[in-house]
């Protein structure tokens, strides 16, 4: 009766994730390319070796990694901060609420282009800032140093109340009494937030994580509007690669070797931010608990 | 030690949620906060713990003004009616946090939290986590947590509401020895005035935010105060005849006999309440309520009496004890 009721899902979940799965996996073995008329020709194991010699590509997925590890770690701390300052009882919280949501609610198309003329040279109102305090130009957009930073400013800036809002979620469902017990045993807010919040927000810091890594991992049209991938491809992503190489280059096999090499790298990195948080934020403090001074 | 309060008040928005609170409870007694739910027992127990902030009166520990001390100051030991257990916490941990926040060292912590546990029976579940344990494993610990605390008052709030019948039975002479043992003040809210009258010295009843009266469970079984104490202690209820110039007279239900002459009644219903039996009947007065033996043949029409010494009257508008 429930396998019924789930082969809705089931097949949704064949057609548009499965499907294409198996297709690019079955793609990254073929030469199919504007060389082969379009037409896929197995080609052994040729795409993943030139992967693993593509220089290019191992930039991009440095770039990438990067991206999203700063970008992440950022939001989550913020998302963190910003929830915990919403979940307290003060005037006004509640049209707050609903402000912090706006750059979450904006097409991503239209925050990139807004943010590539805030960080213009020499038009934007930064580079007028900076060079009316005395720093000079900056030139955000055209330096390599500062333009990753833009990436990274730009997605912290939309996604973080994503973030804030699942963490927000999280921390509604602590009942309060458990606070109240702990600062009856003397323990101040500090201990508050490492023995209660902390470990019952576990599951949804673990959540906003996985969700956030595997969207940054595969970040496109923010970079694809911003920056275009340069200066110099040097906020260029895999996802942007992958991209180029289908549709400009017209090398689908090659393409398809870079989707599924990105997309069993995130699934391992997923397991390993898993893993990791398990450690940092440990439920349980079983065997430590009387032993540690 | 003994904690006062005078006056203790607390205001929210523009309505007082207790007000005029005056009590006095010493050491090793038990004082029963009750009254029916929300009164305001808990909101007056987060005054006493410092939860809420104090609108008006003071709370006095001690002989300390602890009115506006913070709460992670006062020493209280307070039992949630949640419990309030750390779910992510084995029961040791638990117990340990408060022990580990106040800076008592790790072997001391170790055999304190043992021999807690050894006090409330529960050795062999030191390292589960609260879901994992009964509703009364679960109090013990909330219960223990308090205990650990080494408070100068103990504050209960409701500790055997989410338990059945037969175990709270089971556990009230038990809680009231561990709590007791310790020889300070403790309050125990409950809104059962059967459970008031069984664990308390002193009943302290509340009513939309007021005290109404604080006695003996004794004295506020034969002499309530207020209509409503009547009503609210003694089960089963006590019987209020309509009111006549002015005054409400009530009568409870045991004090009722049969006589040959006296008000006439006819029998509607009747309940076996194992050692006595209650009888509903219907009177010129209205209906009443009237328990005797177990063993009494019932005719369907009897007439009533009671003695008048037997009598409580009320003013019918202030609900007042006239006598
Ligand atoms: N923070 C608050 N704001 C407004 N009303 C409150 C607040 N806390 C408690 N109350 C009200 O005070 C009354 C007493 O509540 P409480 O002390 O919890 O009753 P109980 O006797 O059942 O423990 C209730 O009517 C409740 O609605
Ligand atoms: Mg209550």
């Amino acid at each position: 009766m429930i396998a019924f009721l789930l082969l809705p899902a089931l097949l949704l979940l064949l057609v548009v994730f499965v499907g294409p799965l198996f297709r690019y996996a079955w793609l990254s073995f073929h030469a199919d390319s504007v060389v082969t008329g379009l037409i896929a020709i197995p080609n052994g194991g040729a795409n993943w070796l030139r992967l693993v010699q593509d220089q290019r590509f191992w930039q991009d997925l440095g770039q990438t990694l990067r991206f999203s590890g700063v970008s992440v770690g950022l939001e989550l701390i913020l998302a963190l901060m910003i929830a915990l300052l919403l979940d307290q009882r003060w005037r006004g919280r509640d049209v707050v609420r609903t402000l912090t949501l706006i750059p979450w609610a904006l097409p991503t198309t239209v925050m990139a282009l807004g943010w590539r003329w805030i960080f213009n040279t020499p038009y934007g109102p930064i580079d007028h800032f900076t060079r009316m305090i005395g720093i000079g130009s900056l030139n955000i957009l055209g330096d390599p140093h500062f333009t990753w930073m833009a990436t990274v400013w730009a997605d912290v800036w939309k996604t973080t109340p994503f973030a804030a809002l699942i963490l927000l979620a999280g921390l509604q469902t602590i009942p309060v009494d458990l606070y109240e017990a702990v600062r009856l045993e003397g323990g101040n807010a500090m201990v508050c937030l490492r023995r209660i919040t902390l470990p019952l927000l576990r599951p949804y810091i673990l959540l906003a994580l996985l969700f956030r890594l595997a969207q940054a991992f595969g970040v496109f049209d923010l970079i694809q509007v911003l920056t275009g991938g340069g200066p110099a491809s040097s906020t260029e992503s895999v996802a942007l690669y992958a991209y180029w190489n289908a549709l400009r280059f017209l090398d689908f096999g090659y393409s398809a070797t870079i989707i599924m090499a990105s997309f069993i790298l995130i699934s391992l990195i997923c397991v390993v931010a898993w893993i990791l948080l398990q450690i940092i934020i440990p439920t349980h403090s079983k065997s430590q608990a009387v032993v540690e001074p | 030690m003994t904690l006062q309060i005078q006056n203790l008040g607390r205001r929210v928005g523009k309505q007082w949620i207790v007000r005029h609170l005056n009590l006095q409870v010493d050491n090793s007694e038990c004082v029963a906060l009750v009254g029916p739910s929300g009164c305001g027992k808990s909101s007056t127990l987060r005054l006493i713990a410092g939860l809420d902030s104090v609108s008006e009166g003071e709370i006095i520990l001690d002989q300390a003004n602890v009115t506006h001390a913070p709460a992670t100051q006062r020493a209280v030991g307070m039992v949630f009616q949640s419990y309030a257990l750390l779910p992510h916490l084995s029961v040791k941990a638990n117990l340990d946090l408060g022990l580990r926040v106040r800076g008592v060292r790790a072997s001391e912590r170790q055999q304190r939290i043992q021999a807690i546990l050894d006090l409330v029976q529960l050795q062999d579940r030191s390292e589960v986590l609260p879901a994992q344990l009964s509703g009364g494993q679960r109090q013990r610990v909330a219960l223990a947590r308090a205990l650990l605390r080494d408070p100068d008052v103990y504050l209960l709030d409701e500790p055997m509401s989410n338990l059945d019948a037969q175990l709270r039975e089971e556990l009230r002479p038990e809680l009231r020895r561990l709590v007791l043992d310790r020889h300070k003040p403790v309050i125990y809210v409950t809104h059962d005035q059967h459970e008031a009258m069984a664990i308390a010295d002193r009943i302290a009843v509340l009513h939309s935010g007021r005290i109404q009266q604080v006695a003996t469970p004794a004295d506020l079984y034969h002499r309530p105060e207020t209509l409503f104490i009547a009503k609210f202690i003694g089960r089963p209820q006590i019987n209020c005849f309509k009111p006549k110039d002015g005054a409400i007279c009530a009568v409870r239900p045991e004090s009722l006999f049969f006589a040959n002459e006296g008000l006439p009644c006819k029998l509607i219903s009747r309940e076996w309440l194992g050692s006595s039996q209650l009888l509903y009947l219907d009177s010129p007065h209205g209906s009443l309520r009237l328990s005797c033996s177990t063993t009494m043949e019932i005719p369907e029409t009897v007439h009533v009496s009671w003695h008048s010494s037997d009598e409580h009257h009320f003013d019918a508008t202030t609900g007042r004890r006239l006598t």
